[in-house]
């Protein structure tokens, strides 16, 4: 017991935490203190120029090593850079390959238009008219028209604002309610920057882009709008839509309002309805109903079939 | 002195040329730097002891940059190497506090 007890008293207290002692009260590697006891006692190796010149190289290989370590972790890292072009470069394709998609679909639409005005004009100058109607309704071909042009520019963020804060952008809504007041006020075609809107757009956002369709626009948003210029302005200001935009400058959103003589707005291009079908005696027999029957005539039914989707829309926009 | 000349020589070629590091070795750069750090302190603090030599130095700059590097590299190996990296990190980091404090102490007598 006698011994036993005294064995434990030659054990340090904090015995179970040698590890942190000997890492906190040796943080210098001893080999210093034995290389200047050598020294003291005059057994320290005799410096030679082979020593000397390989200390050198030594010396200077690592410290370019950490030199180029420290640089190396400063730079951001080179797979997320990768990554990154990587996917900067697919976006860049793949929107080139969609411009250009819609490049052929316009083409495409143009020649549709073009081989039924010939086919259609020379048979059917009545089926013809209502074609051109319809197409015109359903924003298929290019308009061009008095109208008035709405342009609404994104406001610079508020200087304390935090940096995800989307209050001074334009967002989808906005141009939602602006299109919806400008159909509501007569408008009969409308476009935002260049994007015909048809019965089967949609406005909506993903992220902080505004999409129309598939297409991302930017500030200033442009919306054009064919009809009569001044009563189109003045039943927007009637309703709630002019209300909505002038609201807008509270956010620092500028909003210009001006007539035009003439605008031009781009057609959409043919569209393709994949379920949607004419349903029974929803035709009125005035040469529509061949059309309906015969598959070949697709767009004349599927114009209608957009036209009077359009009128379906207008509730629900 | 031909330590100190060969690290500046050195410091100066890195920022020079800015060689790139080879992606494998790029998980280990963190904890080379921190080895290289806890040499430096080491080495200063023997300075301010009265104890620096070159070689010691050196070699301990070496030994420590390349045991730390290896040390996570075995424990990537084993699947515990963000632990590896951890254990190191505190050793190196409990040793660099104390170094610094006792240079502090050096300096400013503190």
């Amino acid at each position: 017991m006698n011994r036993r007890h005294a064995q434990g008293s030659t054990r340090a207290a904090d015995a179970s935490m040698t590890l942190i002692n000997e890492v906190y009260r040796t943080p210098v590697d001893p080999a210093y203190a034995e290389a200047a006891a050598r020294q003291a006692a005059g057994r320290a190796p005799r410096r030679t120029l082979r020593g000397s010149v390989a200390l050198l190289v030594l010396a200077v290989a690592l410290g370019a090593f950490a030199t180029t370590a420290a640089v190396a972790l400063r730079r951001p890292a080179p797979a997320a850079l990768q990554a990154r072009t990587l996917l900067e470069n697919e976006i860049r394709d793949r929107t080139a390959a969609a411009d250009e998609l819609r490049r052929t679909n316009a083409e495409l639409s143009a020649e549709i238009a073009r081989l039924q005005q010939s086919a259609a004009s020379t048979d059917d100058p009545e089926l013809f008219a209502q074609l051109q109607r319809d197409a015109v309704a359903a924003g298929v071909v290019p308009v061009t028209g008095p109208g008035v042009r709405v342009v609404l520019t994104d406001g610079a963020p508020a200087a304390d604002a935090a940096p995800d804060d989307a209050s001074a952008l334009v967002l989808d809504l906005d141009l939602q309610v602006l299109v919806n007041g400008l159909w509501a006020a007569g408008a009969e075609a409308v476009a935002v920057n260049g994007e015909r809107i048809t019965t089967t757009t949609a406005i909506r956002s993903a992220g902080a882009a505004v999409l129309v369709d598939s297409t991302a626009l930017s500030s200033p948003y442009t919306v054009e709008a064919v009809g009569d210029a001044v009563a189109m302005q003045t039943a927007l200001a009637r309703t709630s839509a002019g209300q909505h935009l002038a609201s807008l400058s509270q956010y620092g959103i500028t909003v210009k309002m001006s007539s035009q003589r003439s605008l031009e707005l781009p057609g959409r291009g043919q569209l393709t309805l994949r379920s949607a079908r004419v349903a029974d005696g929803a035709v009125d027999g005035s040469g529509d109903g061949s059309a309906a029957g015969d598959g070949s005539d697709a767009p004349a039914s599927s114009s209608d079939v957009a036209g009077s989707g359009r009128h379906d829309g207008e509730g629900a926009r | 002195m031909i330590a100190l000349i060969g690290l500046v020589l050195g410091v100066v070629a890195g920022l020079v040329i800015e060689p790139t590091v080879p992606a494998d070795l790029q998980p280990y750069l963190p904890i080379a730097v921190v080895a290289a750090l806890d040499a430096l302190f080491g080495g200063l603090r023997a300075y301010l002891d009265g104890i620096f030599d070159e070689r010691v130095f050196l070699t301990s700059f070496l030994s420590n940059v390349v045991v730390a590097a290896l040390v996570v590299f075995l424990g990537d190996q084993l699947g515990v190497g963000s632990q590896m990296t951890t254990a190191v990190i505190v050793v190196l980091g409990i040793r660099i506090f104390s170094n610094a404090a006792s240079i502090r102490r050096h300096l400013f007598k503190a």
